[in-house]
C-alpha cells in the first residue's frame, strides 16, 4: 500500500514522505495579552506547548517515521509587536525542537500577527516537492505554481460546534479542513492554542469571509471536516452540510 | 459568644432629661411626641449601648440615630469641646442617600443652629461630609485637614478610607458607627462590611458604639451579632419596634377563571390601568427587568392617550445611574403617575408619596412583600395599601399564602453568607495596604467578624498563599499582591500601585454585560439579553424577548443580530436566572396549606365549608377562595395533592422523552440542589446527560435511561454535597460564578494599568482562567468559593439536606405514580421548559456518538462518495 500523503497527528499535520511536521497558529503571548486586559492568568503556555509537542513527536516516532523538518504556519506570536517575553518563550520552544531537528530545518511562515521581526528569518511561503505552506491571509503566486498539488494553511483556526437539540447541548472541537480550491488540494490546520477551540466553521457569518482568507467562502462550504478526537480524527462530511 | 439583650423602652421624661435644651426645643417644635423607635433608641445610644433597631418603613429609625448623635455633638459644641476628629460614621448601602440625609441630619442641624443663633448661644460648627465613590480628590484633601464630625459613607468607601494612613488618624476615636439598611446586606456586600467593621474596631482606641438600623427582620439575634461581631466581651441590645401599622392588602385576579380565559394578558393590563387611575401615584413591582419594560411599553401602546413618557417610567438596575436618579426625583416631586420597577425601588430611599403598591406576580417572601408594601403611605401611622395581581394559579396560591404571612407578621429569616474567600482576599489585600500584620493578629481580627467567625486556618492560609503568589506556576508573580514571610509570620503589601489597584477594583457586586439585540439590516434595537444567555444559543435558534420571537442570525461584538417575524417555535427556553426564588419559609407555609386542603377534600365535607376555611385561613374574598378551591379539586381528582408529608413523583412519556416530575415545594434554591444531585446520579447510572427544569414548586428530569429507584436510595443527607460538586463541575453556572468570584478576589481586574476594561470581553475570555486554575488545583481558594457561592447563596444546600433528612427519617415519603399526562399542579413546571443540562457524557463520548449519528445519516442519504 502506498504511503499516505499526509496524516493528522493530534492537532498537527504530518507528511511522512517529506518528514515534515506542520504546526498551526501558536499565538505565543496570548497569556500576556490576557493579563494586559486584566485577566490575571498564570503562565503555563510554554510548558503546555512543549508537553503537547513532545506527545505528538513521540507518536510520529512510534510509527517509525522520522521528522526532517518542522513548519510553523504563521502567527507564532499573539501580540502585533514582539515583546521581550514572547521572544524568550518562543526560543524555549525552539530549543526543545532543536533536540529533534536542526535549526535550519525549522521553517517559520509569516502570519498576520507577525508584523515585526523575530530575529529569525520569516518566510511568506515555503515549498517542498508539490506542497506549498503559507499562513492563509495573503496569496502569493509562487505558492500556486503548476507543480503544486497541496496547499497547507493556518489562519482560520477552524473548529466545529456539534449540538444535539439546539440550546441543550453544544460542544466545540478543533478540526482540520480539506478540499479543493483554486485547482489545489487545501488543508487548513487548526490553531495550537489550548483551552480555545477556534472559530466554528459551521457558524461563519455571511459577511465574515471576504477579506479574511484567501479561500473563497463557496469553496470552504465544500471542504471536508475532520474533527480531532482524543484517540483519532473523525470525518464529519462537508462544512456546508454540517447541521 | 456575643451576648444579646432585649432593649428596654425608656419614658419620654427620661429622654427629655438627656436632650440638650436646643435639641429638645427643636424636636418638639417639629414633632408632638417621641416615637416608639426613639423611646427604644435614644437612651440606649446615650448610654453607649450597641443596639439593633428593627422597625417597619416610616418608623423614624434614621432620625433616631442622628438625634442621639446630634444631641451629643451639640452638648460638646456648646462647651467648646468639639475636637477635630470624626465622632460618628454612618454607612448605608444605598447610592442615593442625599435626600434622606438632608431630611434627617442636615435640616435638623441647620434648624438647631438657627435656634442657637436666635438665642445667642454660641455653638462650634458641627461638620457633616459625604464620602462616596464620587467624592473628588479636592474634597478628600479638605476632609483630611478638617475632618467631618459626622462622616456619611458607603460600606465600600469606608473600606477605602481604612487603607489611608493619614485619614485613619481622624478615625481612631470614632464614638458611634451607624449601619443602616442592614436587612439588605444578606449578601457578599454584608460579608464585606462585617470585616470592614472589624477593621474600624481594630484601629479604634476605644469601642465605637454600633447602631444598626433595619426594616422588619428575622432572626434578630443573628443580625445583631452581625452588627457587633463575635467576641465574649461584646454585647448588643435588640429592639423590635412593632408599630402595628395597619395594612390594606388583597390578592386580585385579572379574570374569573385563570385557566380558561385566554385574555388574561390583556385583562391584566386593564386591571392595572384601572387601579392606577383610581389612585394618585402607583408603584408596580414586576420582579424582572424584562417584565418592567414590557409593562411600561404595553400600557403606553394600549392606552396612548393616558400613558406617555411624562407620567410613566420604568426603573431597574440596568438603567443608567442618571436616568434612575431622574425618575426618583420626578417621583418625589409627584410628577409621575406610575413607576414600574423590578426590585430596584424596594430599598428605603425616600420616593415621596405613593398611595398604591401593585405586586405583579409573587414577591416570593413575606419580608420582601412587606418591604414593598412599606413604600406606600410612607408616613407613620398611615395605612399602606397593596394589591397582588396574580399571573397563574400557582401564583394565586403563593400570593395568598404570602398575604397570610404578612397579615400575621410572619417574617422569613435571612442569612448572611459565611466564609466567602473572594471577599476575604479583597479585604486582606486592603488590610495589608495600611500596615504590616502578624499572621495571628490578622486572623484574630477577621475571626471576630460575624461572617468569618468560624473561618478555618487552612482556608485563611490558602487565601494568603493565593495573594502572595505562591499558587502561580512559573513564578511570574502576577497574583502577588501581598508578601508573606514564613519566618517572621508577617504580611504586608506588595508593589507601589497596591492602593490604586485596591481602590479602583473594590466591590462585591458583579458586573454583568448585556448584549444589544438588533434587527439585522435595520440596526433597530429590540432589547438586551444577558451575555450568558447568548452563550447558550447558536445561529438559527429562536428565542423570546419582550414577548416576541426572534431568530438568532449572528453576533458581532456586543451586538446580536436577529430576524423578526419568526414562525418557528422557540428552540431556547426563556432564561430565568434573574427570577427571585421563593423563600424556604414561605414554601413550607404553602406546603402546610396543601396538607390542610388535602384533608378537607378527602373528608368530603361540603364545598361551602371548605370555601369558608380558605377565606378565613388565607384572608381572601370568596371569588379568590373559589379559584383556589377549583385548582386543588382538579389536582385531587386527577391524582393526589402533594403535601408536607408526601413528595409525589410523576412518571410520564412525551414524544418518546421520559420525564420524572417531582412535586417538591421547597423553593427554587432547594430544588436546584435536589434536582442536580438526583439528576447527576440518574445520569451517572444511565451514562447519558439529563435535562432539568426547576421551579419553586418542584423540578423535572428528562433523559433516556431513568434509573430512579437506585438513585433515590443512594442519595443521602451526608453525601449530597459530594454528588453536587461533581454535578456542577462542567456547568455554565460554575463558570459564571467563578468569573464573579475571580473579579472580587482581584484575579480579574476591571481597572488595570489605568484602563477600564469592558466586562463583555473579559467575560468571553475568562474561561482561560478557569481552565488554568483547575489545572493548578481543584481546591484553589477562589474556585472553592465559587462552589460555596453556588451551594449556599444560589442554592440552599442546608435546607436540601434538611429535606433529605426528613426523607431518611420517614417524615416525608416519596410516592411514584405513572401519569398519562402531567397533573394540574405539574403543568406550569412543564410549560416553562428545561433550564439546564447535567453533563454526564464527556466531550469525547459525545463526539463519538455525534459521529455515529452523522455516519447513519450519511448511509441513510446514500451519499457515501468516498
Amino acid at each position: 500500500m502506498a504511503e499516505q500523503k499526509y496524516e493528522f497527528i493530534g492537532k498537527c499535520l504530518f507528511f511522512p514522505v517529506e518528514g515534515i511536521l506542520v504546526i498551526g497558529d501558536l499565538h505565543i503571548g496570548y497569556e500576556e495579552a490576557l493579563i494586559e486586559s486584566g485577566i490575571l492568568v498564570p503562565e503555563m503556555q510554554v510548558k503546555d506547548v512543549i508537553e503537547d509537542l513532545r506527545k505528538i513527536i513521540k507518536k510520529i516516532q512510534d510509527e517509525k517515521h522520522s521528522i526532517k523538518k518542522i513548519v510553523f504556519l504563521g502567527d507564532v506570536k499573539h501580540m502585533f509587536s514582539w515583546e521581550y517575553i514572547e521572544k524568550k518563550n518562543f526560543n524555549k520552544i525552539l530549543e526543545f525542537l532543536n533536540e529533534y531537528v536542526k535549526e535550519k530545518d525549522i521553517v517559520i511562515i509569516k502570519g498576520n500577527h507577525d508584523t515585526s521581526e523575530l530575529g529569525l528569518p520569516l518566510k511568506n511561503y515555503y515549498i517542498e516537492n508539490d506542497i506549498a505552506f503559507l499562513h492563509g491571509h495573503v496569496s502569493y503566486p509562487g505558492a500556486f505554481d503548476k507543480k503544486i498539488n497541496f496547499v497547507v494553511s493556518g489562519h482560520l483556526h477552524p473548529s466545529v460546534t456539534l449540538a444535539e437539540n439546539p440550546g441543550v447541548k453544544k460542544e466545540s472541537y478543533k478540526c482540520f479542513l480539506q478540499g479543493k480550491s483554486k485547482g489545489k488540494t487545501f488543508i487548513v490546520v487548526p490553531s495550537f492554542v489550548n483551552f480555545y477551540e477556534g472559530i466554528p466553521v459551521n457558524e461563519y457569518k455571511d459577511d465574515f469571509w471576504e477579506d479574511f482568507s484567501i479561500i473563497p467562502r463557496k469553496d470552504i462550504l465544500n471542504f471536508k471536516v475532520y474533527v480531532i478526537g482524543e484517540d483519532k480524527v473523525y470525518e464529519f462530511g462537508k462544512v456546508g452540510e454540517l447541521n | 459568644m456575643t451576648k444579646i439583650i432585649q432593649a428596654e423602652e425608656s419614658n419620654a421624661q427620661e429622654i427629655k432629661k438627656v436632650l440638650h435644651p436646643l435639641v429638645s426645643e427643636w424636636f418638639f417644635s417639629k414633632f408632638n411626641e417621641l416615637s416608639l423607635t426613639q423611646k427604644y433608641g435614644v437612651m440606649n445610644i446615650w448610654k453607649r449601648r450597641n443596639i439593633l433597631i428593627s422597625a417597619e418603613t416610616g418608623g423614624t429609625k434614621t432620625l433616631t440615630a442622628f438625634l442621639s448623635i446630634l444631641n451629643y455633638l451639640v452638648i460638646l459644641a456648646e462647651k467648646n469641646e468639639l475636637k477635630n476628629k470624626v465622632y460618628a460614621v454612618y454607612s448605608s448601602p444605598l447610592k442615593a442617600l442625599s435626600s434622606d440625609i438632608r431630611k434627617n441630619l442636615v435640616e435638623p442641624l441647620h434648624d438647631i443652629e438657627g435656634l442657637a443663633e436666635k438665642k445667642g448661644i454660641k455653638l462650634q460648627k458641627i461638620r457633616i461630609a459625604l464620602r462616596t465613590g464620587d467624592t473628588t480628590a479636592y474634597e478628600k484633601t479638605k476632609m483630611l485637614k478638617n475632618p467631618p464630625h459626622i462622616l456619611i459613607t458607603t460600606p465600600e468607601s469606608l473600606a477605602i478610607i481604612l487603607t489611608s494612613k493619614n485619614f485613619i488618624e481622624n478615625l481612631k476615636e470614632v464614638e458611634f458607627c451607624v449601619v443602616d439598611e442592614i436587612h439588605s446586606l444578606d449578601n457578599k456586600r454584608g460579608a464585606y462590611l462585617s470585616i470592614t467593621l472589624e477593621r474600624l474596631n481594630e484601629i479604634s482606641t476605644s469601642w465605637p458604639v454600633k447602631i444598626g438600623l433595619s426594616a422588619t427582620i428575622e432572626p434578630m439575634a443573628e443580625v445583631a451579632r452581625f452588627l457587633v461581631g463575635i467576641s465574649d466581651d461584646r454585647e448588643v441590645s435588640i429592639a423590635k419596634i412593632n408599630l402595628e401599622k395597619k395594612i390594606d392588602i388583597q390578592v386580585l385576579s385579572p379574570v374569573k377563571n385563570v385557566v380558561e380565559d385566554e385574555g388574561l394578558h390583556i385583562k391584566m393590563y386593564d386591571l392595572i390601568s384601572k387601579l392606577v387611575q383610581e389612585h394618585k401615584t402607583t408603584l408596580i413591582f414586576t420582579n424582572t427587568r424584562s417584565a418592567t419594560e414590557r409593562v411600561v411599553n404595553f400600557l403606553k401602546e394600549r392606552y396612548p392617550t393616558v400613558y406617555g413618557d411624562e407620567n410613566i417610567a420604568a426603573h431597574h438596575s440596568s438603567l443608567s445611574k442618571q436616568h434612575r436618579y431622574d425618575i426618583e426625583e420626578r417621583l418625589r416631586q409627584g410628577k409621575l403617575k406610575v413607576v414600574v420597577c423590578s426590585t430596584s425601588l424596594e430599598l428605603g430611599i425616600d420616593i415621596g408619596f405613593i398611595d398604591l403598591v401593585i405586586m405583579l406576580g409573587s414577591p416570593k417572601s413575606s419580608s420582601r412583600a412587606l418591604q414593598r408594601l412599606g413604600r406606600a403611605g410612607h408616613q407613620l401611622h398611615s395605612m399602606a395599601k397593596g394589591r397582588f395581581i396574580i399571573l397563574d394559579r400557582d401564583d394565586l396560591v403563593e400570593c395568598s399564602v404570602i398575604q397570610k404571612e404578612m397579615v400575621e407578621r410572619k417574617i422569613n429569616k435571612i442569612r448572611f453568607p459565611r466564609n466567602c474567600l473572594d471577599v476575604l482576599s479583597q479585604q486582606i489585600f486592603g488590610m495589608a495596604i495600611y500596615k504590616i500584620w502578624k499572621e495571628q493578629e490578622l486572623f484574630n481580627v477577621i475571626r471576630k467578624s460575624y461572617c468569618y467567625s468560624d473561618l478555618t486556618r487552612s482556608d485563611f492560609l490558602d487565601v494568603i498563599s493565593y495573594l502572595s503568589g505562591e499558587y502561580a506556576l512559573e513564578k511570574n508573580h502576577i497574583y502577588a499582591k501581598i508578601w508573606y514571610d514564613k519566618e517572621t509570620k508577617e504580611i504586608g503589601k506588595k508593589g507601589k500601585m497596591a492602593r490604586v489597584l485596591y481602590l479602583t477594583n473594590i466591590g462585591t457586586i458583579p458586573e454583568e454585560s448585556f448584549i444589544k439585540v438588533k434587527v439585522a439590516g435595520t440596526e433597530e434595537v429590540v432589547g438586551m439579553i444577558d451575555e450568558s444567555f447568548l452563550s447558550r444559543m447558536r445561529a438559527g435558534d429562536v428565542f423570546v424577548l419582550g414577548g416576541k420571537k426572534y431568530l438568532n442570525r449572528y453576533t458581532r461584538g456586543m451586538n446580536l443580530y436577529v430576524a423578526s417575524e419568526v414562525r418557528k417555535n422557540p428552540t431556547i427556553p426563556s432564561w430565568f436566572s434573574e427570577m427571585l426564588p421563593l423563600s424556604f419559609d414561605s414554601a413550607v407555609e404553602i406546603d402546610h396549606f396543601r396538607t390542610l386542603m388535602k384533608k378537607k377534600l378527602k373528608s368530603n365535607q361540603p364545598k361551602k365549608q371548605t370555601l369558608e376555611f380558605i377565606s378565613s385561613y388565607l384572608y381572601v374574598p370568596s371569588e379568590t377562595a373559589e379559584a383556589i378551591y377549583n385548582y386543588f379539586l382538579e389536582q385531587h381528582s386527577f391524582l393526589e395533592i402533594p403535601d408536607e408529608n408526601t413528595v409525589i413523583v410523576e412518571k410520564f412519556t412525551d414524544n418518546d422523552k421520559k420525564y420524572l416530575l417531582f412535586h417538591t415545594l421547597y423553593g427554587r434554591r432547594v430544588n436546584d440542589a435536589l434536582s442536580r444531585a438526583i439528576g447527576y446520579m440518574i445520569g451517572a447510572l444511565g451514562g447519558r446527560d439529563i435535562q432539568v427544569g426547576i421551579s419553586d414548586n418542584g423540578f423535572f428530569l428528562s433523559g433516556e435511561n431513568m434509573i430512579i429507584t437506585r438513585a433515590l436510595s443512594e442519595l443521602k443527607e451526608k453525601n449530597l454535597e459530594k454528588y453536587l460538586k461533581e454535578a456542577i463541575d462542567r456547568t455554565d453556572v460554575l463558570a459564571r460564578r467563578f468569573r464573579h468570584c475571580a473579579t472580587r478576589a482581584l484575579m480579574i481586574l476591571r481597572n488595570y494599568k489605568g484602563v477600564r476594561r469592558t466586562v463583555g470581553k473579559q467575560q468571553m475570555k475568562s474561561h482561560f482562567l478557569l481552565a488554568a486554575v483547575k489545572k493548578i488545583s481543584n481546591e484553589f481558594p477562589i474556585l472553592k468559593e465559587a462552589r460555596r457561592e453556588i451551594f449556599e447563596d444560589l442554592m440552599d444546600v442546608e435546607n436540601a439536606k434538611l429535606v433529605l433528612h426528613w426523607i431518611e427519617q420517614g417524615k416525608v415519603k416519596i410516592k411514584m405514580v405513572e401519569t398519562p399526562i402531567p397533573s394540574p399542579f405539574a403543568l406550569n413546571l412543564i410549560l416553562q421548559g428545561h433550564s439546564d443540562l447535567i453533563r454526564i457524557e464527556d466531550k469525547q463520548a459525545f463526539l463519538r456518538r455525534m459521529h455515529q449519528l452523522h455516519m447513519q445519516n450519511v448511509i441513510k442519504r446514500g451519499k457515501i462518495d468516498g
